[in-house]
């Protein structure tokens, strides 16, 4: 299980387009993809477009190209040369990546705010009746791309208060609001900056902060929150999110260090955009043909970049392709580069990564086994499949064959009662076949042992 | 990068797993996986499950996973070592293919056969000869190899 753990506390890190299904806005996904390298499937660092129009990572894209010249995408011809650095993509990968943990949190239905449980289940609840039971203001919500709302206004202020209400409350205000009119959701969207007169009706004015409040709100809540608040010094605004802060102060007259907040975030990026320039200063690190390079002359190459000149002539090149597209991803692509030194400790780490790969050690037991065994080409077309299928023939057969055994029985019995049946074949399997195959290492039967449960897993999902 | 994209494409498959296929890694190591295919309904491989091993290279994805059969199939383009004879995973492999999309390209070829492009000439040629009885021995190895 602790095997199993260890899968899933690194799948538990992964970001996903698909973290947007369970929200109000699933369409967010769409946006959260586009954001992301085709190669690496992660947000785009320092993105670079190609002439047919795609864009990628600038290191993925010419470590790829360092083996195949076209365009992972539509496999048109492409070379290095042709990159260019979109400095606009990166500002706004850049800025979405700091918004979204914040996005996901504000706009997620099932999981709530993980940072109050006390009060998730009302939280859930008001934001499932805004997706469900009233389609006009969940639209608004959509369109506008931002809650900013009467109802989140309300799950706002609560949230900023640390005494508890009960759920009903909160609901029949959310109901009250929206079933008094309609329209305001929309008008308020539109017309609040304009005119917060219209809001007087619902709103008064805090004595001590100034801001508006609904009535009610404010009379139950807001008054006690203000009151400590004041003795701390506002801390929560923030901590808590530009995006949840917005919606809860009404723009009468102490608008301004809160609105300063949101703004603050997005002038960085901008101006960062503002006053990107192509660095015309230094030159491209050149490509090297090393068939007609010595040693000599790769030894000073290397020495006159301040890289080491140790290991064999292969690490020796493998150092210097590594280096050169460090370098142009830094000097050409990046909007803010970095120097030398840290170039080169990069590439020192890479190197170290990549070095430690190939000890078999570090690379599961599947190198392992190979360094122990003749048949080193494993992985290559050069390798005698027949002779090892046939070697291990009966061990194979009889995997699949418990596989679908314990798939069956698995159907049948009931997930606990399956559980332990798959455990039980399992381990009977893992004895039979360590008397066929006494050859095979005992790290390669453990393996096997757990192929059964992957693909009895597997394929009961399926 | 590979482990991270390895661990990007589980996570998509525990998500989304694509349609009669299934994925994932032999116990802890990330770069070796497992893969099931249900045969497709319009095929002669229709009520056989098959699987398959993949391997990520170190430098996935750069270099196209190895994928192979491990349950016997009689197709023209996979062999009896259950080598599989596809352009995309050999030239034309590209970085932003995934496993998924990868093990639904088997799945089509296994309803589609390309016979002009055989790795088992033999059975290539008796798809474009005489259909009826690839289909049938394609059935008679399903039955006994894969259901």
């Amino acid at each position: 299980m602790s095997r199993k753990a260890t899968v899933d506390e690194q799948i538990g890190s992964v970001t996903d387009p698909r973290d947007y299904r369970k929200t109000v806005i699933p369409e967010l996904q769409d946006i959260d993809t586009l954001l992301r390298c085709n190669i690496c499937k992660g947000f785009l660092k320092t993105p670079v477009l190609t002439p047919c129009g795609h864009t990628f990572c600038s290191l993925c894209i010419r470590e790829y190209l360092n083996r195949e010249q076209k365009c992972p995408l539509c496999l048109a011809e492409l070379r290095e040369s042709m990159l260019k650095s979109e400095f606009l993509v990166n500002e706004i990968a850049a800025s979405y990546t700091k918004l979204r943990p914040k996005l996901l949190e504000f706009l997620n239905v099932e999981k709530g705010h993980q940072t109050q449980p006390v009060e998730d289940s009302s939280c859930m609840e008001i934001e499932h009746h805004l997706a469900s039971s009233d389609r006009s203001i969940s639209r608004i919500n959509e369109e506008n791309g931002d809650g900013d709302d009467d109802d989140i206004q309300i799950i706002e202020t609560r949230e900023n208060r640390p005494s508890k209400r009960p759920a009903d409350a909160i609901f029949a205000s959310a109901k009250k609001s929206r079933k008094e009119s309609p329209q305001s959701g929309i008008t308020s969207l539109f017309n609040r900056a304009k005119s917060p007169a219209l809001h007087q009706p619902k709103l008064a004015d805090c004595p001590i902060c100034g801001k508006s409040f609904p009535v009610e709100v404010l009379q139950r809540t807001h008054l006690d929150e203000c009151l400590s608040k004041e003795a701390l010094d506002k801390p929560e605004d923030i901590s808590s999110s530009p995006v949840t802060v917005k919606p809860a102060l009404n723009p009468v007259s102490k608008e301004l260090p809160t609105i300063e907040q949101p703004d603050f975030v997005s002038t960085t990026h901008y101006n960062r955009y503002l006053e990107s320039t192509s660095n015309g200063s230094v030159t491209r690190l050149a490509k090297i043909n090393f068939s007609s390079t010595s040693l000599q002359q790769l030894k000073q190459k290397l020495s006159s970049l301040k890289l080491p000149t140790a290991g064999s002539r292969q690490q020796m090149i493998n150092r210097y392709n590594h280096y050169e597209m460090l370098w142009n991803s830094n000097y050409i692509d990046s909007i803010d580069p970095v120097d030398e030194s840290e170039l080169r400790r990069r590439l020192a780490s890479w190197e170290s990564n990549h070095n430690a790969s190939d000890i078999p050690s570090k690379s599961g037991f599947i190198s392992k086994f190979l360094i122990k065994n003749p048949m080193k080409d494993f992985k290559t077309d050069r390798f005698d499949r027949k002779g090892w299928a046939q070697a291990h023939q009966r061990a194979f057969r009889r995997l699949i064959r418990e596989a679908k055994t314990s798939l069956k029985k698995s159907k049948k019995a009931t997930s606990e009662h399956a559980g332990s049946l798959e455990q039980e074949d399992s381990t009977h399997l893992n004895q039979s076949v360590s008397s066929d195959l006494s050859a095979v290492p005992s790290n390669q039967l453990v393996a096997r042992k757990d192929n059964i449960t992957t693909c009895s897993q597997g394929s009961s999902e399926t | 990068m590979s482990l991270k994209r390895i661990t990007k494409e589980l996570n998509d498959l525990g998500r989304d797993p694509p349609t009669s296929c299934s994925a994932g890694p032999v116990g802890d190591d990330l770069y070796h996986w497992q893969a099931s295919i249900m045969g497709p309904p319009d095929s002669p491989y229709a009520g056989g499950v098959f699987f398959l091993s993949i391997h990520f290279p170190t430098d996935y994805p750069f270099k196209p996973p190895k994928i192979s059969f491990t349950t016997k199939i009689y197709h023209p383009n996979i062999n009896a070592n259950g080598n599989i004879c596809l352009d995309i995973l050999k030239d034309q492999w590209s970085p932003a293919l995934t496993i998924s999309k990868v093990l639904l390209s088997i799945c089509s070829l296994l309803t589609d056969a390309n016979p002009d492009d055989p790795l088992v000439p033999e059975i290539a040629h008796i798809y474009k000869t005489d259909r009826s009885k690839y289909e049938a021995t394609a059935k008679e190895w399903t039955k006994k190899y894969a259901v």
